[in-house]
């Protein structure tokens, strides 16, 4: 009962300071999802996200953004779920089992003026994101992302900020970034009773034929100056081109499921295991099309691997990936965009539950209406090994300049072990409003 | 203390308002310093009671109207009629001397423009004479001789000019016009010359009337507030009687009634102490909070008296904190969802009134609410335990309790009858729905008893009108208006304004001129018409300046003979009668009017008040919408389950539909007022059902008998408070009925049968629906919501009823420069090596619906001179949506080489090459290509041939024009023109103009280039206008904030500025 006063004057006093606010900006967004096989109600969910920017001196700028969240049902992150794989500054504040609010951004802007040029120093939580492809990771695993709803909600609030210093300096015709993070926040996976809870046996080790699994305590990495992550990346405009090269040591955001044989069970040992990422991308446009292209290797990716002679049930190897892509401007108010991604195991070992090069391919097709004002979108995204995918389709109507309505599907289809046919009986119909104060 | 407290309190709330208990006196003396503060403000409250409140001030019709005033003046004024019914109407001594001593007395009021009076008593007549023509002025003295009167009635009976402007064509009435010099004054002008009229020297039979505009405007404040002085406390007497017969007790009379109070106080003190204006419709309010802030202390004395029924040996503030503990999730329920009600009108609106009458109404909502669940207890706790008639035994009901018992028996006895008649409310509401109007007529906010309604009918009977449209005839050049051929256009145009329907005559230069023409021959009526000699008519003007007055155009024709005013009267100031007029003048002027040479625009109060009426539709939807969904997912949300959501809207969604067709029958338009209550009753209808659902949930949670016998308790408990609930607010806005002012009676009327809807509905329709089937969340088990796939198109068409619903609807060049050399000169143009400014894009559809966007760009130029290569930025600031979004490109000198394009999509965080092949594709929704909104106002000299085709003046200004035509196919199908006609300027080497045809060869849209200004020593334009005659979409690009001299970072155009923002 007092959880619901809460939210009620939670909910209260954010409308009541976004109406009134001089150099704030609130954006209050509800989605509805109701699922197509089921009829059950997904989500019903009341975002509000106040942005407030203040100059403090000439060369000084505090950019703050938070988060509150309102659920009707309670279905995606069920109870108020663990936070361990976040970094103490990083947590989320539950309000009961339904409220949440988070400290999105918080961050200082400043330029130093250096013998090189004029740096840019940005230091407090923040996103920093990499890479040149759409919806695909290779290089943007700077930042973890929280699998709340799986893929479906914007990559905007699927990435979980972090608390970094990023220094960008210019050197002749090349920038470098240098970033420094020492928050030891990880991915987020939905908890098991979830409606995107991961049961794809790509990721979760198979149940033992007989015996108990225990599950132990994470291991996680909690030295500030030692377990944090350290990036660089060398980026410029040259004959056209889009380059950069990128460089990052890191935890990887996905803990390892270490197994251990017992007579009768298995005990998992969640560990969070370090990597160097090296990679690049490039784009350039040539007529009405514009060419991206991303690729990284990583030195030690850990796989799961049921085969009797992997006594720990894990196999490490170096991968590649890479994404081509390529997009079309041709059409008037249009946009169509295809990718093509591959992922391969540079050291491939039988038992890993997938193909040694598993690949994917993504079409995205975009179209506006009335001056912008109707933009309506389709995406599918295929696994070319597993034959499963999913199809997001949304129409967005700007009924005001501050008020947009959207209706949406997201369809998903295919075998049950793919990563995306693991959903299929999450067929989903989205409406939202999206009102800006 | 009794052995019974030692076992209070028990739930957490209790505790909590024990723990409250011990803090009371710093409750009381803090909610007294508040009020103290904020009602300290009350008296710097500013009233703004003119039309123009209403409107948005970026709208562009009252923007071009102050333009036009600026150059003829014309204010809306006052006007006052002398009427005199007998046999020689005001061709008499008296009638003639009243207006004289009139004219000169209101002349000199404070806020009268003595120069812009009009009246017989200032106008002149134009005579021939011997030697060409004479101005003589109608009134020398005051003309008491039958022979002068005989020759005024003859000189006007021969000016058709004056006649129905400002003599009766019945000649029974004569007007004085009497501009304001401050319109914000209008109140106090107003009461001058009513206060002039009363010592004014009139016989028996000459009758005085004032109207107009300025009067209305003037007589509105004091209007309202006089309405106020009875209203309000009305309002309160009848509050007050409901809370005594609910209770009959002293303190549950007297402390809600503080509540009230403090709720006023806070409100309208905060509202003055942020410097909100007191509007019009603000009056509203004050009725409605009476209302509102009464209920939640309803409840709360409600359950106070039935806590003492049950714990008789219960100290007092015991009883307190158990009232509060049981009533504070409820009336808190309520309060959110009448908050939301409110807040829906602030988004959607783009009135100021109305947004600030949602805003203040949420705030009031929220102190009542405060004050209820603090001061209230705080206060009651002080007071020795009483009891109330009304509660006294725990067995027998009182007359209301069993009024309700019987209620819910007849519904829950006959639950199919009852949908039945709810299906035939809804089915006429939607019959009804369709035939809603949008109407607004300023003049019935007064009774038709009012002088001043009395007077328009009269004046407006009488004359031809006092209702404004007035036409802008714009043409290039000096002395233009003295060529026959415009004269003409401007007396067809003239002849068409009055034959439209409620105009009842029209005044411009054209009729003096004629009249001119008459007068130099021998008064002949023959030549009362346009002389076919431009020469003669340049003469007619000199002649007419030896004799009249120099000023006496002002009003007509500007200085330079280039602008000119049609006025039209109107008759009536109905929006649906005077927006069949405005279209069909903008039609005529389109299509028979409208040439290179002369070009005129509708505008004047009329067309202002049809340009910002035709919005009130949609502001409706949007809020009604708004209100609607924001209402239904809060209750979900405060249930936890969609169903509920879905359950209270249909006493509410009931409601809405029957005053649809209360409206749709009874004639009662859409207006200012009345747009307002869809909201208002939405965000109170809720809270019966809410109430109404929370205890069928508590009862039907207990308990294994039948669903009826559980239901039936709801009655006499929770339906009694929410009796008197629905008493005390559809009474108060009941007292509304009472006001003087229509719209308020019109506003209090609807508000009160919807909460009369909403009330019943909710006692009636959601029982009986439980009865037949009872959904699962009212029986406790709503952690899984199943929806059915048909809840889904259910709930999308609640979300669409709404909408659904209301859909029913220079240089005379002989040796003209080469098209080349031309276009060369405009590449060659100065644009600076740096410009920093400000570009607010305002998009309006077909429809008129407009939307805003604000940038800040930036402009740099690299590379040595002669192989420059130009870098733009353009950073979104607004709205919200697209804020943050940033465009980046260079334009290089090679036209061989592509330019390059970037955009930054703050969604995705990502910095987008783009391809910038497609120079042809729309610039982010605005009517502009990429291609022009790199190259500003020049062009790639390579992509056209160029041809001099003339010249042409705009605005006054000699261009050349220039076609263009794609050099090949490939081009012109990037660019999407087949061919483009600059009006190029020579003087300064912009375009005034720019026409585009697609490659259909149809014409497709213009480009005018407004405000051309230099700064910095920099030609630039400051306003483009662009429509695109395909789409009716129109793109407005104003520049503001231009610098050309503080110099650009040349960082400031690297794709990582995009992602780290405008700074």
């Amino acid at each position: 009962m007092r959880r619901k006063a809460t939210c009620a004057s939670l909910l209260l006093t954010f409308l009541t300071s976004s109406v009134m606010a001089l150099d704030f900006q609130t954006i209050l967004t509800s989605q509805v999802a109701v699922g197509l096989n089921d009829g059950d109600l997904q989500k019903w969910d009341f975002t509000i996200k106040p942005e407030m920017t203040m100059d403090l001196s000439e060369n000084l700028r505090l950019t703050a953004i938070g988060m509150a969240r309102i659920e009707a049902t309670d279905n995606l992150e069920p109870g108020r779920p663990d936070q361990f794989m976040r970094g103490a500054l990083s947590k989320r504040g539950y309000i009961g089992d339904v409220a949440e609010i988070e400290l999105r951004e918080f961050y200082i802007d400043t330029s130093l003026d250096t013998p090189l040029g004029s740096a840019f120093l940005r230091l407090g939580k923040q996103q920093i994101v990499w890479g040149q492809a759409d919806g695909l990771r290779v290089l943007d695993v700077v930042n973890p992302f929280n699998y709340r709803e799986f893929i479906l909600d914007e990559f905007e609030d699927r990435r979980i900020p972090l608390w970094s210093l990023n220094l960008e300096m210019p050197m002749g015709d090349v920038m470098t970034q240098f970033v420094w993070i020492p928050d030891q926040t990880y991915d987020q996976f939905p908890e098991p009773e979830a409606i995107f809870a991961i049961r794809s046996p790509r990721f979760i080790p198979p149940a033992p034929a007989s015996g108990p699994v225990t599950l132990n305590e994470v291991n996680k990495p909690g030295d500030f100056i030692a377990d944090s992550d350290v990036g660089l990346r060398l980026s410029a405009f040259m004959g056209g081109w889009d380059l950069t090269l990128n460089y990052l040591y890191h935890y990887q955001d996905r803990a390892v499921l270490f197994q251990t044989q017992y007579e009768n069970g298995i005990a998992i040992n969640p560990e969070y295991r370090r990597s160097h990422l090296i990679g690049g991308t490039f784009s350039n446009a040539f007529g009405s099309f514009t060419l991206r292209g991303e690729m990284g290797y990583s030195t030690d990716k850990y796989f799961l691997n049921q085969s009797s002679s992997n006594p720990n049930g894990i196999h490490k190897s170096g991968e590649f990936s890479y994404v081509l892509g390529l997009d079309y401007n041709g059409l008037q108010d249009s946009f169509i965009s295809a990718q093509f991604f591959q992922s391969i195991i540079t050291d491939f070992a039988q038992g890993i539950p997938r193909d040694k090069v598993d690949s994917q391919m993504t079409l995205l097709m975009d179209r506006a209406f009335m001056n912008d004002t109707l933009k309506v979108s389709f995406l599918l995204i295929q696994s070319l090994n597993d034959g499963d995918g999913v199809i997001e389709l949304d129409m967005e109507y700007n009924l005001q300049d501050n008020i947009t309505l959207s209706i949406g599907a997201d369809i998903f289809y295919g075998n049950q072990i793919g990563l995306f046919g693991q959903f299929s009986q999450n067929d989903r119909l989205t409406f939202s409003i999206e009102i800006g104060f | 203390m009794t052995e019974h407290t030692i076992l209070f309190p028990q739930t957490k709330a209790q505790q909590f308002f024990w723990r409250m208990m011990g803090l009371r006196w710093p409750i009381i003396i803090l909610s007294i310093i508040f009020l103290g503060f904020t009602g300290s403000f009350l008296p710097t409250m500013v009233k703004d009671t003119t039309s123009d409140a209403f409107i948005n001030p970026e709208e562009p019709s009252l923007i071009y109207r102050h333009k036009v005033q600026e150059i003829f003046g014309l204010s809306d004024p006052i006007v006052v009629a002398v009427i005199n019914e007998s046999d020689t109407g005001i061709y008499n001594p008296d009638s003639l001397t009243l207006v004289q001593w009139l004219t000169d007395n209101i002349q000199r009021l404070d806020n009268i423009d003595p120069d812009r009076l009009i009246s017989l008593a200032t106008e002149s007549n134009i005579v021939g004479t011997n030697d060409g023509m004479e101005v003589q002025d109608f009134f020398d003295m005051p003309p008491k001789s039958d022979s002068r009167i005989g020759w005024i009635k003859n000189a006007i009976d021969h000016f058709p000019l004056y006649q129905g402007s400002l003599v009766a064509r019945d000649r029974s009435t004569t007007i004085i016009i009497a501009e304001l010099i401050d319109e914000a004054k209008a109140p106090e002008t107003y009461e001058a010359i009513l206060k002039l009229i009363k010592s004014a020297p009139n016989t028996l039979e000459d009758e005085i009337h004032v109207a107009g505009e300025g009067a209305v405007s003037g007589y509105m404040a004091t209007y309202i507030d006089n309405d106020t002085k009875t209203l309000n406390p009305l309002a309160g007497l009848i509050i007050t009687i409901i809370l005594f017969l609910a209770f009959f007790t002293p303190r549950a009379t007297i402390l809600p009634n503080l509540i009230v109070l403090a709720t006023a106080v806070g409100t309208f003190g905060i509202m003055a102490g942020v410097g909100v204006s007191f509007y019009v419709i603000t009056n509203g309010l004050i009725v409605c909070l009476i209302g509102i802030a009464v209920a939640d202390s309803l409840h709360i004395f409600s359950q106070y008296y039935e806590e003492m029924t049950e714990h008789p040996d219960a100290g007092q503030k015991e009883l307190v904190v158990r009232a509060m503990a049981s009533m504070w999730r409820p009336v808190t329920l309520t309060t959110v969802t009448t908050m939301a009600g409110f807040l829906s009108l602030w988004p959607t609106n783009d009135m100021p009134p109305i947004q600030y009458f949602g805003l203040f109404g949420a705030l009031g909502v929220f102190i009542a609410w405060a004050y209820s669940l603090t001061f209230l207890p705080a206060l009651l706790s002080l007071l020795p335990k009483r009891g109330s008639r009304s509660f006294k035994h725990q067995q027998t009901f009182s007359k209301s309790a069993h009024m309700m018992q019987s209620l819910g028996q007849a519904v829950l006895a006959n639950p199919k009858k009852i949908l039945t008649a709810g299906a035939m409310v809804v089915l006429l509401g939607i019959i009804g729905t369709n035939r809603v109007i949008i109407e607004e007529m300023r003049i019935e906010n007064f009774k038709s008893t009012e002088p001043l309604y009395k007077a328009d009918k009269r004046i407006n009977a009488k004359m031809d009108g006092t209702y404004y449209l007035d036409i802008m005839i714009e043409t290039p050049e000096l002395e233009d208006l003295y060529k026959a051929e415009n004269l003409n256009r401007i007396d067809a145009l003239q002849e068409y304004l009055e034959t439209l329907p409620n105009i009842g005559g029209t005044t411009s230069i054209v009729d003096y001129i004629k009249q001119m023409h008459k007068a130099v021959n021998e008064n002949n009526p023959d030549y009362y018409s346009i002389p076919d000699n431009d020469m003669l008519i340049a003469q007619l003007f000199l002649l007419y300046s030896a004799s009249g007055e120099p000023t006496d155009f002002e009003e007509e024709i500007d200085g330079d003979r280039r602008l000119a005013l049609v006025r039209a009267n109107l008759n009536v100031g109905s929006f649906v009668q005077n927006r069949a007029v405005v279209l069909a003048v903008e039609a005529y002027l389109t299509d028979h009017f409208n040439t290179d040479q002369i070009k005129a625009n509708v505008t004047g109060r009329v067309n202002v008040d049809y340009h910002w009426i035709k919005g009130i539709k949609d502001s409706h939807m949007a809020s009604v919408l708004v209100a609607f969904l924001a209402v239904i997912s809060m209750t979900a949300l405060l249930f936890r389950s969609l169903w509920a959501g879905l359950f209270a809207a249909i006493p509410v969604g009931m409601s809405i539909l029957l005053i649809y067709a209360v409206m749709g029958f009874g004639d009662i338009w859409l207006g200012v007022g009345t747009s307002m209550f869809a909201s208002i009753a939405i965000g109170l209808g809720v809270d019966f059902a809410i109430h109404t659902i929370d205890r069928m949930k508590e009862l039907l949670s207990e308990g294994t008998s039948s669903v009826e016998s559980r239901l039936i308790n709801l009655y006499p408990t929770t339906g009694r408070a929410l009796f008197f609930n629905f008493a005390a607010i559809a009474l108060g806005f009941s007292v509304l009925l009472t006001s003087d002012v229509p719209p308020l009676i019109k506003f209090g009327g609807l508000v009160a049968i919807a909460i009369s809807t909403s009330f019943l509905a909710s006692m009636t329709i959601l029982p009986a629906l439980v009865t037949l089937h009872c959904p699962d969340f009212l029986l406790g088990k709503n952690k899984q919501q199943k929806l059915k796939p048909v809840t889904v198109s259910v709930l999308t068409g609640v979300m669409l009823m709404g909408m659904v619903a209301f859909n029913s609807e220079k240089a005379q060049a002989t040796d003209l420069l080469n098209g080349e050399n031309i276009i060369k000169n405009v590449i060659a143009r100065d644009e600076g090596e740096f410009v920093t400014r400000n570009l607010t894009l305002a998009l309006t559809d077909r429809r008129g619906k407009l939307r805003t966007q604000e940038t800040k760009s930036f402009r740099r130029y690299f590379g040595p001179e002669n192989m420059r290569e130009k870098r733009t930025v353009i950073f979104y600031t607004a709205p919200t949506n697209i804020r943050g979004t940033a465009f980046l490109t260079y334009d290089y000198p090679d036209v061989n080489i592509d330019d390059d394009q970037w955009l930054y999509m703050p969604a995705l965080r990502k910095v987008r090459r783009i391809s910038a092949s497609d120079r042809g594709d729309y610039f982010l929704g605005t009517d502009l290509t990429y291609e022009e909104i790199k190259k500003e106002s020049k062009v790639e000299f390579s992509d056209y041939h160029y041809r001099t085709l003339g010249t042409e003046d705009i605005d006054g200004f000699a261009t050349l024009t220039v076609e263009g035509t794609p050099v090949d196919d490939k081009i012109s199908k990037e660019l999407g023109y087949s061919k483009v006609i600059w009006s190029v300027d020579p003087e300064i080497w912009l375009a005034r103009k720019v026409e585009f045809w697609d490659r259909n060869g149809n014409h497709l849209k213009t480009i005018t280039n407004q405000n051309i200004e230099k700064i910095d020593n920099i030609w630039t334009v400051q306003k483009i206008h662009v429509i695109n005659h395909k789409t009716g979409h129109k793109s407005l690009l104003t520049f503001s904030n231009i610098d050309y001299k503080t110099a650009v970072k040349a960082n400031m155009f690297e794709q990582h500025m995009l992602r780290r923002g405008i700074r």
